[in-house]
């Protein structure tokens, strides 16, 4: 009885225009939305001021909506980074030489230079998945998995995370917890703790100030969140966290120069007869092996019609006295119906980790003692202009250029002798070039 | 209209936006008082209280009755916007109480289109009978404030009544308005399908909420009025895209009242589709 009358949709679309008034029929343009991948890929380029790291990064972060607010993610990333970076040890005032972290060659510092290991180069991969979908009626789960290599560190972590909706969904609770397990083999082998450089050796023997080949690290992440719109304009985020690492915690790069207690400057040596090796004396770094750290991290954003300001404010504070705050912010400013520009600051301060020494004095060694910069009192400014357009296909691309300057500080209690008056730290600015394009396939 | 009604537009200037909002919530209002069979001061409520006596209707009232005429004739019967008068004895509220034959069969002389006597501008209903247009109205309500929507904004507007839905045009960018179908288990968060809508409408026939259980078989809201009966067979809903909400919501009803044929009648009519069985 169904197809008797083939003309039946015509009929109805003529007695819907003569009910309508319309004139001609119009035209119907539908389709079913298939599940499309939203990629936003991104190539980035870092670049340290005189010489120092590079790092050229290629980036997808690949989402697919699979419908019922299942959707799937895939984020990879190749980086390659080439440079040099600080190992730690004083400027000196006459030429000095290190022996590589392999231990099998060496190399040379001008006289009143801050010494870079230059032997840095490495390729590094990425790879996280993850997977999001509804539970029961007002939670969401996600899961994840993520791996990353590089030739001297490997990385593998999952995480987990459940959030709810309350309050009509203008309040959101997350929690989340991270495992990850990371396995560190340095070249040339682990240095002992504060073991002395000591000088090249051949192919056939081994570094006598070397451990194990590789050890491991695993972190465990928690955190605990509250998102909550407040008004139709405002949304506020408040984070905390919790981070437990534990482990081989060290660079095994990074060294310290051994100095005169009473005049701070560097103990010489020399090497053996006939063997290349360092011209002072030079111990690898030791930190704790672990390390426990809690976060508060608060985030406000509001829309003044269409401009939307990004405030941020991160305490952090860890079991090795290292407390740090961070002001961030962004505002992003629509320029007619398709473009925008973004502006973004951010200043980052930090207090020295209990064991961070300028250099270590002759004697009784300490337990723990670490010349990375990074642990030091420290502080950063970045300042960045991002720019996106959206086309007529409703893809967006975009470019960033930002600036970025890092000084570290020695606190006065760790410089000896007559170091106060000639501290030379690594500082160094930097800049970040970034393109993006997001689109759909 | 039976259920939220909404306007969704991409116009920044709130000025701008609030006209458009305006002119679609007067012409929603306008169209429910109107042509709503809840009402005791309508032309409906007019009509249905003749009690035999002949009435003259307005312009727009004549236009629907001319349509509902023909949709009758080209549905065989199917479609009869008199057969409201059956929802005495059927309650749709998702229980299993069902009627006795002779219940329905005593309705039965007051069901059928074929019995009213409309002569344009005059309707003369038997004593007894009802219309309603429930059936029609707020695909129609869709279109009207759609085309409304359109005179007073060149921007993208979609005016969605209680799920039933038509576009001005495609947004910003041409990008189409992406639409979910509702699942007929999950409810709105979980859409069975998502449609992409650069023009035109899309209307939706199905028994989400309304249906009736006859020995644990779930019958459908949509009754066949020619015999009393709920139509065996028919699909849990129908969507169907056409050039305007009318049409789609005509071609969908139809579908239904097809029953188990609601497909061949759909793949006959060459329109995008979406049918949802248990």
């Amino acid at each position: 009885m169904a197809n008797k009358d083939p003309g039946i949709g015509a009929a109805v679309a003529a007695a819907t225009c003569s009910l309508l008034g319309t004139a001609t029929p119009g035209v119907s343009v539908a389709a079913d939305a298939e599940p499309k991948w939203d990629i936003e890929s991104a190539f980035l380029y870092y670049g340290e001021s005189d010489g120092r790291v590079k790092d050229l990064s290629l980036s997808a972060l690949a989402t697919r909506d699979f419908g019922d607010e299942r959707k799937l993610g895939l984020d990879l990333s190749v980086d390659s980074l080439t440079g040099a970076s600080p190992s730690g040890a004083i400027a000196n005032s006459s030429a000095q030489t290190f022996t590589s972290p392999s231990g099998r060659d060496t190399y040379s510092t001008p006289a009143g230079e801050i010494p870079l290991d230059n032997t840095f180069l490495d390729t590094r991969f990425a790879l996280n998945g993850s997977w999001s979908q509804p539970f029961a009626r007002l939670y969401t789960v996600n899961a994840g998995l993520g791996f990353s290599s590089e030739y001297d560190y490997q990385h593998i972590g999952a995480n987990f995370g459940l959030t709810r909706d309350f309050n009509q969904r203008n309040t959101t609770l997350s929690a989340a917890l991270a495992y990850a397990q990371d396995t560190i083999k340095p070249v040339g082998g682990l240095p002992l703790p504060l073991a002395q450089m000591t000088d090249a050796v051949d192919d056939e023997q081994s570094p006598g100030n070397r451990g194990d080949n590789s050890d491991s690290k695993n972190v465990l992440d928690v955190l605990l969140g509250v998102t909550q719109v407040i008004g139709r304009h405002t949304l506020l985020r408040v984070n905390l966290s919790y981070s437990d690492s534990s482990g081989y915690l060290t660079d095994p790069y990074k060294i310290l120069s051994v100095v005169d207690p009473v005049t701070g400057d560097l103990i010489g040596r020399t090497p053996a007869p006939g063997a290349s090796g360092p011209t002072g004396v030079y111990r690898f770094e030791s930190r704790p092996d672990s390390r426990r750290k809690e976060a508060l991290y608060a985030e406000l954003r509001h829309d003044f019609s269409g401009k939307v300001l990004q405030l941020g404010y991160r305490y952090s504070t860890d079991d090795w006295d290292v407390d740090s705050h961070t002001l961030e912010s962004r505002l992003r400013l629509p320029i007619g119906g398709s473009s925008y520009f973004e502006p973004h600051v951010r200043y980052y301060q930090q207090t020295a980790a209990s064991f961070y020494r300028y250099s270590l004095a002759n004697g009784a060694l300490p337990e723990f003692a670490s010349a990375d910069a990074r642990l030091s009192e420290m502080s950063a400014v970045t300042m960045g202009l991002k720019y996106g357009h959206v086309n007529a296909g409703g893809n967006e691309w975009n470019t960033r250029l930002e600036f970025y300057r890092q000084t570290a500080k020695a606190p006065n209690e760790v410089l000896i002798g007559n170091q106060p008056g000639n501290t030379q730290m690594p500082d160094f600015d930097a800049v970040i070039l970034q393109f993006g394009y997001h689109f759909k396939l | 209209m039976g259920g939220p009604c909404e306007v969704l537009t991409e116009i920044v200037d709130e000025a701008a936006a609030r006209k458009v909002v305006d002119v679609v919530a007067a012409c929603a209002w306008r169209i429910e008082g109107k042509f709503s069979r809840y009402r005791t001061d309508n032309i409906v409520a007019r009509i249905n209280a003749s009690a035999g006596a002949p009435v003259e209707v307005d312009e727009e009232t004549a236009n629907l009755f001319d349509f509902a005429a023909l949709m009758h004739r080209l549905s065989d019967g199917l479609f009869d916007i008199s057969s409201g008068v059956l929802r005495r004895a059927w309650t749709f509220d998702g229980g299993d109480r069902t009627p006795a034959p002779a219940e329905i069969d005593a309705l039965l002389p007051l069901v059928g289109w074929s019995k009213v006597r409309w002569e344009r501008p005059v309707i003369t209903l038997c004593p007894g009978m009802q219309i309603d247009f429930g059936g029609i109205g707020k695909e129609y309500a869709v279109d009207q404030a759609t085309q409304l929507a359109a005179q007073v904004s060149g921007a993208a507007v979609l005016v969605n009544f209680g799920g039933d839905l038509a576009v001005t045009c495609a947004r910003d960018g041409g990008q189409p308005w992406r639409v979910g179908i509702e699942s007929i288990d999950a409810g709105p968060r979980r859409p069975a399908r998502l449609v992409d809508l650069a023009a035109g409408a899309l209307a939706t026939s199905g028994d989400t909420y309304r249906f009736v259980k006859v020995g644990g078989e779930r019958m459908p809201h949509i009754l066949d009025p020619r015999d009393g009966r709920p139509i065996r067979g028919a699909p849990r809903s129908v969507t169907v895209a056409a050039s305007t909400c009318t049409h789609a919501g005509m071609l969908a009803t139809l579908a239904m009242l097809r029953g188990e044929h609601a497909e061949e009648f759909l793949a006959n009519e060459d329109v995008r589709h979406w049918v949802q069985r248990a």
